[in-house]
């Protein structure tokens, strides 16, 4: 399992953070652009479906759904910002593996909110940003490594 | 900070030797901004900064306090978040009452307002150094020898206090907001320390 893209999408469905982790051109981007645009149609869904009777309302939304080449999973935030990332199709991955990184990346973006010079609703700018995303995801082995050895 | 004595108040005794900082910085960070602002605007253009200053405050605390809660569903839950956790959080106790008229209007009331808590309103001999406690901002300073009018002292004293309620309830508005709940907020101050506020939801 493998991380392949993070993105972080506002209230308003505007994308705030798309970052794929393998060096893409601009098509791929395009491609990701879809896939995560989609995705939030299946993030209403779930979360409409999450209203029944006796469900954990929970963030964490689980598997989306799989396209061809990823597998997408979802987080929904009490302000109702959505974290989506895009999994290799690499082998099954655990559902508390997936939580784990959800969380970390929340979190991330609770402390770069709570930057005096962030504006909500913009693109989120921040270098630190970047530099801490890229070490929450590098935590997770490429695809081809070895299962064992994951960090909390 | 002209004419302000702070009453004694205790530090936060930091329990780990890691970063804890003494409350009674806060308060004199929100007495300072509130006379800061009125100097440089004159009063509703200060009153609406203040707000504005909150409501981002708001925003980016309903992110760091909403963490690690379950999804919270209408606009009731919202709310009681706000009264419960929201203000444990921020005022160190919960709101005392809240009543709604299930259309859209909810008052939560705060029987000992911590941010209001140092404010006094000056005492009944009124000589020049009688302001223990009350604040001598530009917003309201009171004539000495104003004992016997007791209803303009009041009103005086209810402004002063009001001048220091636009930024908590720019908070509780960038919360609420932040959180799905389109809404304004007025404060109510009756009798200092307590306060009531209004939230109207904007359908």
């Amino acid at each position: 399992m493998g991380i392949a893209c993070v993105a972080f999408i506002g209230p308003q469905n505007n994308p705030l953070y798309l970052r794929s982790m393998d060096p893409a051109s601009d098509e791929q981007y395009l491609k990701l652009h879809y896939v995560v645009h989609c995705a939030l149609d299946a993030v209403e869904e779930k979360v409409l479906l999450k209203r029944g009777p006796g469900d954990a309302q929970d963030a964490y939304l689980g598997l989306l759904y799989p396209t061809e080449d990823f597998k997408v999973y979802g987080y929904l935030t009490n302000t109702h910002l959505k974290i989506l990332l895009l999994l290799d199709d690499e082998g099954p991955a655990k559902d508390e593996v997936v939580m784990r990184v959800f969380r970390r990346l929340h979190s991330l973006y609770v402390d770069t909110a709570s930057n005096p010079f962030h504006v909500f609703g913009l693109p989120i700018s921040s270098a630190r940003f970047d530099v801490q995303l890229e070490q929450i995801v590098a935590v997770y082995p490429k695809p081809g490594a070895s299962l064992g050895g994951f960090l909390t | 900070m002209a004419g302000l004595v702070p009453a004694p108040s205790p530090g936060v005794v930091a329990k780990k030797p890691a970063r804890r900082c003494a409350e009674v910085c806060l308060e004199l960070l929100c007495v300072e901004s509130v006379r800061i602002f009125h100097e440089k605007q004159s009063g509703p253009a200060a009153a609406a900064a203040l707000e504005a200053v909150g409501f981002r405050v708001g925003q980016q605390l309903a992110e760091r306090y909403t963490r690690d809660k379950p999804r919270l569903g209408d606009t009731l839950e919202i709310i009681k978040f706000v009264c419960k956790d929201f203000w444990q959080a921020l005022f160190k106790k919960q709101v005392d009452n809240l009543k709604t008229n299930h259309r859209g209007v909810y008052v939560l009331q705060d029987n000992g307002f911590r941010w209001l808590q140092r404010l006094s309103p000056p005492s009944a001999p009124a000589s020049a150094t009688a302001a223990a406690g009350a604040p001598a901002s530009s917003a309201g300073s009171l004539p000495p020898g104003a004992g016997a009018v007791d209803p303009a002292r009041e009103e005086a004293v209810r402004q002063l206090a009001l001048s220091h309620l636009h930024l908590p309830c720019g908070i509780v508005r960038g919360a609420l907001c932040h959180l799905g709940v389109s809404c304004s907020v007025e404060a109510d101050p009756k009798q200092l320390p307590s306060c009531t506020f209004t939230v109207r939801i904007m359908a």
